[in-house]
C-alpha cells in the first residue's frame, strides 16, 4: 500500500472536500430556520454522504482524509466557528482514516461506517451552545439571582441534547452512506468510473 | 462564494495582512464566545462588537455594516442591561436568541470579511510563510478554484433540468437530489483528472517547495492591530 | 530532439484509481522531430495523436497507466529515467479544454504557475509576465477571474502560462477545439511567434485550415500507426478532396464546395417579437425586435465570440424567465415557460443533461404523455433509439458512451419530448471529419421529420453540408440574416474569412 501524497491524491483532496463543503453548506443555510436547526446534525450528513461516499472510494491511503478534516477545519474557523471545531474535525477524521483503513480502502461497509465518523464534526460547530457559552452565562448568573435558580435553568437546556445530537450524526452518516453507496453502484459502477 | 471571483488588485480602504485578520478572528471569536456578561469581560465584548462594524467599512460595504452593528448592539446590550433584570421563561427566551446572535454573530462577520477581502493566493502564501505543509495548501487552493466551477456546473445541470421538464415539482426528494448531484459527482470526478493531468505538466510536485509572486507583508497598522487583540486576550484571561 | 523509436503503448483497461481509460494506444512509432520544428499530427478520433503528445509532455508514464515498449527520448535523455518534473521544465503543454487545465482563479496567477513550481525569483516572475502580456497585446487579460473569460481569451492565458517559463518545445493537444474563428487567429498568431523563436512545436489537431502556413511537416495517424506522412513542400498540395480522402478536415476552406441542391419547402415561420434582454452583468445582451426563421429548416447562428448568440438562443429556449419577447409559434404565442416546453436544447457540454442509469430510461424520463403506461413509452422509445441507431446501447449508463453517442442519447431525449423546435450549441466542437459528417446528416434527418433546427456555430464546413439559412449575430443585434444557396455563400465566406487566420491574409 503506498502511503506518499501525490499530486493526483491531493487534487482529488481539494476537489472533493470542496464538493462536500458546499453540500454540507448549504444543508447548513437551510437549517437556519430554527426547527431545522436542531436537527442539522441528521439532515446534513444524508446529503452530504452522497459525495462523500464517492470520495472515500477515491481514497487509497492513509492520510487523505484528515487532510480534508484539517481543510473543513480551517474553513470553518476563518468563516468564524469557535475554535473546538479544530478538536473535533480531526478527531472525527482520525476515527474515519482507521475505519477506512480497517477495510483496508476498498469495503464498502467500512465507507457507510466511515460516513457515519466522519459527520461527527459537525458537532464541533454546535459545541459551544452546550459547554461553552452556557457555562459562562450561568456563572454569571450564579452572584445575581442564586445556586438554586441556575440549576433550575439549567435543566431548560439540557446536556443530553448534546448525546442526542451524537446520535443523529452518526444515524444521519448511515443513511447518507447508504444513499451514496446506492448512487456509486447504480451511476458509477454502471458507467464504468470507479 | 464569493472568494474565488476577488482578484489581488483590492478595493478596500485598509488592506490588513492575513495574519493579522486570523488574530482578530481568533480574539473576537473567544471573546465573544466564553466572555461573561459581567464586569471587564462585558466590557470587552463591548469592544469585540465594534469590531465587525469597522470590518465592513474598510471594504465599502457601509449598508451592511450599519445594519449589522444595530443589530448586535441591540443584542450585546440586550444582554447586559435587559437580561438581569427579567425572570423565568421570558429571561430564558431573550438569553437563547441575544446569545445565539452576540455569541456566533461577530464571528462570522469577521469571518464573512476575510472571505471578502482576501485572494486565494495571499491566503495560500501567507499559509506557506506560517509552514502549513503543502498537502494541506495544494488541496486549498485547488477547493478555492474549484468553487465557481461548481458554480457554472450546477447553473448549467439546472438549465438542462428546465429543458427537460424535470424537478420541478418535487414529488421525491431524493430523485431531485439525485439528478442535481450524480452529474456533478460525475464532471468532478472528470475534472480532478484533467486537472491533476495539466498540473503535473506545470511540475507541481506533491513535496516540493514553491515561490508566490503574491507579496504580503506586516504594515504599521497591522503590528498595532495584533498587539491591541493580544492586550484584549490577556486582559480577558488574567481578568 | 525528440527521438521515438518502436513505441509501443497500451493503456491499462482500467487505470490505478480506478478509471476507465478509453484513449487508444500507439503502435510501432517512429518519429524524429528535429529542434524548431513544427510537426502537426492529424487523424480522425482515436488515432492515437494524443497519446503521442502525453508521451512527450510526459503524462505517459508518469500519470497514465500501461504496457510500454520501445524508447522515447527528449534531447538524448530517455524519458524513462526523467521524472516528470524535469520534463515539465523542458516540455510546455496546452490543453484542449481550457475549462480545466488551470489551476488557478487569477490569470496572473495561472501564468505564473508554472514558474512558481520551479523556485523562480518572484519579481522575476512578475517582470516576465509583464512583458509577455505586452508582446502578446494581453495587458488587459491580467488580474483577472478566470471564470469570466471566454474560451479563446482561456487559451491565450494557457499560452502566457507557456512563454513564461519559455520552454524549448511545446505541445498542444487539439487547441483550438472549443474556440471561434477570431480567437484561432490569434492562436495562429502566438504559433507564429513561438516558431520565429526557434521552438519545437508538436500539435495534434482536426481543424487543419490554420496550420497551413505553419506546418513544417504533418504526420496523418490511423489505429496507433502513422499511415501518411507530408512535408511542407506537399501540404500547399493537399486539395479539398485530397483532404477528404484522407477522412481530414481541409486545409483550406475556401475550396470547400457547395453541393446541395434548394430543397425549398417552407411551411410556416417561426416570428420572435421583443427579445430584448440584458444579463445581471450588464456584460451581454441582445435586443432584436423582430426575427423571422422558416420553420422546418436547419439554421445557423454565427457570429464573433460575444456577439449575443449563446444569450439569444438561451432566450429563444425560454430559458432565462425576465425575457419579455414573445415566440409566434403554429398560431400560438409563446412565453418564455411556454417555450421551454416547445424547444430543446443540446448542449456544448451534453454530460450535464444526462440524468438517468440507462440510455432507455434517459428517452423515458423525458415522455411526460401520462395517459401512455410503462409499456407504450419503452416501446416508443426504443423506436426512437432504432432511429438514432442507439438500440444496441439501451441498456447501458449513458456516461459509458462515447461523446457521439451522448450527443445522440440527448436528441432521442428531446425527439421523446416531442418538441418541435430542437437547438445545438457547438456541436461540432472538436469533432473529426467523419464524426462531423454524422452530425450533419442527423440534422438533415431532423429537418426531415419536420423539426425547425437552431444551431450556434463556427464551423464553415459543417454549415455548408447541412444549413439553410445563416443569422449573424453582432453585438446583440441581427447583423444579417439570409438563405444560404450558391449565391450566398460567399458572403459566409467573408464573414468566416475576415476573422480566417493564416491562409487567406498572409
Amino acid at each position: 500500500m503506498k502511503t506518499k501524497f501525490e499530486i493526483k491524491d491531493l487534487i482529488t483532496v481539494g476537489i472533493f472536500t470542496a464538493l462536500y463543503f458546499v453540500v454540507t453548506f448549504i444543508v447548513a443555510c437551510i437549517g437556519f430556520i430554527p426547527i431545522f436547526m436542531a436537527f442539522m446534525p441528521l439532515i446534513g450528513p444524508i446529503f452530504a454522504g452522497i459525495p462523500l461516499m464517492l470520495y472515500f472510494s477515491k481514497v487509497k491511503h492513509f492520510g487523505m482524509v484528515t487532510v480534508t478534516g484539517i481543510i473543513i477545519a480551517i474553513l470553518m474557523f476563518i468563516t468564524g466557528h469557535p475554535y473546538p471545531i479544530f478538536i473535533f474535525c480531526i478527531g472525527a477524521a482520525l476515527i474515519t482514516e482507521f475505519v477506512l483503513r480497517a477495510g483496508k480502502y476498498s469495503s464498502i461497509k467500512h465507507c457507510v461506517i466511515g460516513s457515519a465518523t466522519f459527520s461527527l464534526w459537525l458537532l464541533g460547530m454546535v459545541i459551544a451552545f452546550f459547554f461553552g457559552f452556557r457555562e459562562a452565562y450561568f456563572a454569571s448568573l450564579v452572584d445575581g439571582y442564586g445556586q438554586e435558580y441556575v440549576d433550575k435553568m439549567q435543566s431548560y437546556t439540557p446536556t443530553w441534547m448534546f448525546f442526542a445530537m451524537i446520535l443523529m450524526c452518526l444515524v444521519g452518516g448511515t443513511i447518507g452512506g447508504l444513499l451514496g453507496a446506492r448512487v456509486l453502484k447504480k451511476h458509477f459502477k454502471k458507467a464504468g468510473m470507479i | 462564494m464569493e472568494t474565488g471571483s476577488r482578484t489581488a488588485a483590492g478595493k478596500e480602504m485598509l488592506k490588513l495582512d492575513p495574519r493579522t485578520k486570523l488574530a482578530i478572528l481568533i480574539t473576537v471569536g473567544i471573546i465573544m464566545m466564553s466572555g461573561k456578561l459581567t464586569g471587564i469581560e462585558y466590557i470587552l465584548r463591548l469592544i469585540c462588537t465594534c469590531v465587525p462594524f469597522l470590518l465592513l467599512i474598510s471594504v465599502k460595504l457601509y449598508k451592511t455594516a450599519v445594519i449589522s452593528a444595530l443589530i448586535l448592539f441591540a443584542t450585546v446590550l440586550c444582554e447586559g442591561f435587559v437580561i438581569p433584570n427579567t425572570k423565568g421563561i421570558l429571561n430564558l427566551m431573550i438569553m437563547i436568541i441575544c446569545g445565539v446572535i452576540s455569541r456566533f454573530g461577530p464571528g462570522y462577520i469577521c469571518g464573512w470579511y476575510v472571505v471578502r477581502s482576501t485572494s486565494v493566493s495571499e491566503f495560500v502564501t501567507v499559509m506557506e510563510r506560517m509552514h502549513f505543509p503543502n498537502i494541506i495548501t495544494i488541496p486549498m487552493s485547488v477547493m478555492f478554484r474549484y468553487f465557481p466551477t461548481l458554480k457554472e456546473e450546477y447553473l448549467s445541470i439546472r438549465d438542462a433540468m428546465k429543458m427537460r421538464e424535470i424537478g420541478q415539482s418535487i414529488k421525491n426528494p431524493f430523485t431531485y437530489i439525485e439528478y442535481i448531484l450524480v452529474p456533478i459527482m460525475m464532471s468532478t470526478s472528470q475534472i480532478a483528472n484533467d486537472l491533476s493531468a495539466a498540473s503535473l505538466t506545470k511540475g507541481l510536485g506533491a513535496g516540493r517547495k514553491r515561490t508566490h509572486i503574491c507579496s504580503i507583508g506586516m504594515t504599521c497598522i497591522d503590528y498595532i492591530l495584533i498587539a491591541a487583540m493580544a492586550a484584549m486576550l490577556v486582559i480577558f484571561f488574567v481578568f | 530532439m525528440i527521438e521515438f523509436s518502436n513505441v509501443t503503448f497500451s493503456y491499462e483497461a482500467v487505470r490505478r484509481d480506478g478509471e476507465n481509460e478509453e484513449a487508444a494506444g500507439v503502435k510501432d512509432l517512429n518519429i524524429t522531430v528535429k529542434d524548431g520544428e513544427f510537426l502537426v499530427l492529424t487523424g480522425g478520433s482515436g488515432c492515437g495523436k494524443t497519446t503521442v503528445i502525453r508521451l512527450i509532455n510526459g503524462l505517459i508514464p508518469a500519470y497514465y497507466n500501461g504496457e510500454m515498449t520501445g524508447t522515447v527520448t527528449l534531447g538524448g535523455r530517455n524519458i524513462r529515467d526523467m521524472s516528470i518534473y524535469d520534463i515539465s521544465g523542458q516540455v510546455g503543454s496546452v490543453f484542449q479544454n481550457p475549462r480545466s487545465q488551470f489551476f488557478n482563479v487569477n490569470t496572473t496567477d495561472e501564468m505564473a504557475f508554472a514558474a512558481e513550481n520551479r523556485c523562480l525569483d518572484p519579481d522575476e516572475i512578475k517582470r516576465t509576465i509583464k512583458s509577455t502580456a505586452v508582446s502578446m497585446r494581453i495587458e488587459d487579460l491580467l488580474d483577472r477571474n478566470i471564470f469570466e473569460l471566454s474560451g479563446g481569451e482561456k487559451q491565450m492565458v494557457a499560452c502566457a502560462g507557456i512563454n513564461v517559463l519559455s520552454p524549448e518545445i511545446i505541445v498542444l493537444d487539439e487547441p483550438s477545439s472549443n474556440l471561434d474563428h477570431q480567437a484561432i487567429k490569434k492562436l495562429a498568431g502566438i504559433l507564429r511567434s513561438w516558431k520565429e523563436q526557434g521552438k519545437t512545436i508538436i500539435i495534434a489537431e482536426h481543424r487543419l485550415f490554420y496550420l497551413k502556413d505553419l506546418a513544417d511537416r504533418m504526420l496523418v495517424m490511423e489505429g496507433g500507426r502513422v499511415t501518411a506522412e507530408f512535408g511542407a513542400d506537399k501540404i500547399p498540395e493537399l486539395s479539398y478532396e485530397r483532404c477528404e480522402e484522407l477522412g481530414l478536415r481541409p486545409f483550406v476552406l475556401k475550396e470547400i464546395p457547395f453541393m446541395r441542391k434548394d430543397e425549398k419547402k417552407v411551411c410556416g415561420s417561426i416570428e420572435l417579437k421583443d427579445f430584448n434582454f440584458t444579463y445581471k452583468d450588464k456584460m451581454h445582451s441582445i435586443s432584436i425586435p423582430e426575427l423571422e426563421i422558416p420553420e422546418g429548416s436547419i439554421t445557423a447562428v454565427i457570429g464573433n465570440n460575444g456577439a449575443g448568440k449563446s444569450t439569444l438562443v438561451r432566450n429563444i429556449c425560454g430559458l432565462e424567465k425576465r425575457c419579455k419577447g414573445i415566440m409566434r409559434f403554429r398560431g400560438k404565442s409563446l412565453k418564455p415557460k411556454g417555450r421551454l416546453h416547445n424547444c430543446y436544447m443540446i448542449m456544448q457540454d451534453v454530460n450535464h443533461q444526462l440524468f438517468t442509469e440507462s440510455v432507455l430510461d434517459e428517452v423515458m424520463l423525458s415522455m411526460t404523455d401520462k395517459s401512455l403506461g410503462e409499456d407504450e413509452k419503452a416501446k416508443k422509445a426504443m423506436d426512437i433509439l432504432i432511429e438514432l441507431g442507439l438500440d444496441a446501447v439501451a441498456e447501458m449508463h449513458p456516461m459509458a458512451l462515447s461523446g457521439g453517442q451522448k450527443q445522440r442519447t440527448a436528441i432521442a431525449s428531446g425527439l421523446a419530448s416531442e418538441k418541435e423546435i430542437i437547438i445545438f450549441d457547438e456541436p461540432t466542437s472538436g469533432l473529426d471529419l467523419h464524426h462531423m459528417k454524422l452530425v450533419a446528416d442527423q440534422m438533415k434527418r431532423l429537418k426531415e421529420t419536420g423539426k425547425t433546427v437552431f444551431i450556434v456555430t463556427h464551423d464553415y464546413e459543417f454549415i455548408l453540408r447541412c444549413c439553410d439559412r445563416i443569422i449573424r449575430v453582432d453585438k446583440g443585434m441581427i447583423g444579417d440574416e439570409y438563405d444560404l444557396n450558391e449565391k450566398t455563400v460567399g458572403k459566409l465566406l467573408d464573414f468566416m474569412n475576415i476573422n480566417d487566420g493564416g491562409n487567406e491574409n498572409v
